[in-house]
């Protein structure tokens, strides 16, 4: 959320504050890579075992013809944190700028609405895990990759709660005009 | 420019936009209005008439109860073979848990229940003094934690991955939904109306007014 309740800020707290979301963004982009390439769940079915990774869950959807679902999951799963990581990004390296700065504030409020969409990966995958509890016949393991996936998505929360709107508006000289 | 040693925004007639922190002069709106910042065209004060607290107190009980169903029933069930499995909300969780996932069973434990839970207990909390005016201790850390645990409200994403668990599932066996699955339904819809209706600048005038 923008602003707050009863919060006093100064220069010192910004400063941590930008330090902060620069380090969780770059372990964000870090993590980016294995979350993508490394399988996130195993679906077993009547001995059939089968890796699927982040865009394989996608691949598997469109497959069986449920496009409007593939749709869903590809936006939530793939563009949704790449943009966020992209975007804040690009916050922090315009951070001091006197440019864009409506604009930046704008693209700010929209990646932190947009930005929690992307749980459903995870959520997806805790639904899905609970089926492994049926054992041999259809089971679902979850992978290293949904570990990796749901890194990125906490580093990228908390990017996105730390570097707060009003520090669009300093300049590297202090409060802008 | 020397530094006043009141800040502008703290001086009455004027207050601060929640976006840049610019000074802006508060002025009387008619009903429904909107006062914008004239540096980030952010709308720091809405002129809100009537509304009271009572909508989002309403909701936040509602939404409270709709938590301890949506918890208590089963999403779905789901058959393979004559084995069928009940669904809870944290059976998911408990499931990445045994297969040693912790940390992701802690995320969704934390976003999917406990977050919900937390974030309506605290609109409930700020809500219930602002309408009955009675000063209950840390309102004012309450309010800002409500806030807070907003953004980590994240039943309407827990719903639509259920419907896309659905339609995985259903490739690999029999599913059905279950009464669960409505009240997971009615608590996204309650949360996203709690945030509608627990208006910012109207806690901060309330508070003041309790203070």
């Amino acid at each position: 959320m923008p602003g707050g309740i009863g919060v006093t800020r100064n220069e010192q707290d910004d400063s941590r504050r930008l330090q902060t979301a620069q380090a969780l963004v770059i372990a964000g982009l870090i993590l980016y890579v294995p979350a993508n390439v490394l399988p996130v769940m195993t679906m077993t079915v009547v001995g059939d075992v089968e890796p699927l990774t982040v865009l394989g869950g996608v691949q598997e959807l469109y497959d069986s013809g449920l496009w409007p679902i593939a749709g869903v999951v590809f936006l939530a799963s793939i563009i949704v944190p790449f943009c966020k990581l992209a975007c804040l990004s690009w916050l922090l390296l315009m951070h001091g700028s006197p440019l864009w700065r409506r604009q930046r504030g704008a693209l700010r409020r929209i990646v932190h609405i947009v930005g929690s969409w992307s749980m459903v990966d995870v959520f997806l995958l805790s639904i899905l895990a609970a089926v492994g509890q049926l054992g041999v016949l259809s089971s679902v393991q979850a992978e290293p990759g949904g570990l990796f996936f749901a890194a990125v998505l906490v580093c990228t929360l908390f990017a996105s709660e730390s570097y707060n709107s009003h520090m669009i508006w300093r300049t590297r000289e202090g409060v802008a005009a | 420019m020397s530094a006043p040693s009141i800040p502008l925004e703290k001086t009455p007639g004027w207050i601060s936009c929640p976006e840049c922190e610019a000074a802006c002069r508060d002025r009387a709106l008619p009903r429904r209005a909107a006062l914008r910042c004239v540096r980030c065209g952010v709308q720091v004060r809405k002129e809100t008439g009537a509304r009271s607290f009572q909508p989002a107190w309403a909701l936040a009980t509602a939404g409270l109860l709709l938590v301890a169903l949506a918890n208590a029933n089963p999403v779905l069930t789901f058959d393979v073979a004559g084995n069928t499995q009940s669904n809870l909300m944290v059976t998911g969780v408990l499931g990445l848990f045994d297969q040693g996932y912790w940390p992701v069973a802690a995320l969704v434990f934390f976003a999917g229940i406990a977050g919900p839970a937390l974030h309506l207990a605290a609109v409930w909390y700020v809500a219930a003094a602002c309408c009955l005016g009675r000063r209950w201790p840390a309102l004012r850390r309450a309010a800002k934690f409500a806030e807070v645990m907003e953004s980590w409200n994240l039943v309407p994403v827990y719903a639509v991955a259920t419907v896309v668990a659905v339609v995985k599932l259903d490739m690999l066996g029999a599913v059905a939904w279950q009464q669960g699955a409505l009240w997971v339904l009615a608590l996204s819809l309650c949360s996203l109306l709690v945030v509608q209706f627990f208006d910012r600048d109207l806690v901060e005038r309330c508070l003041e007014e309790l203070a």
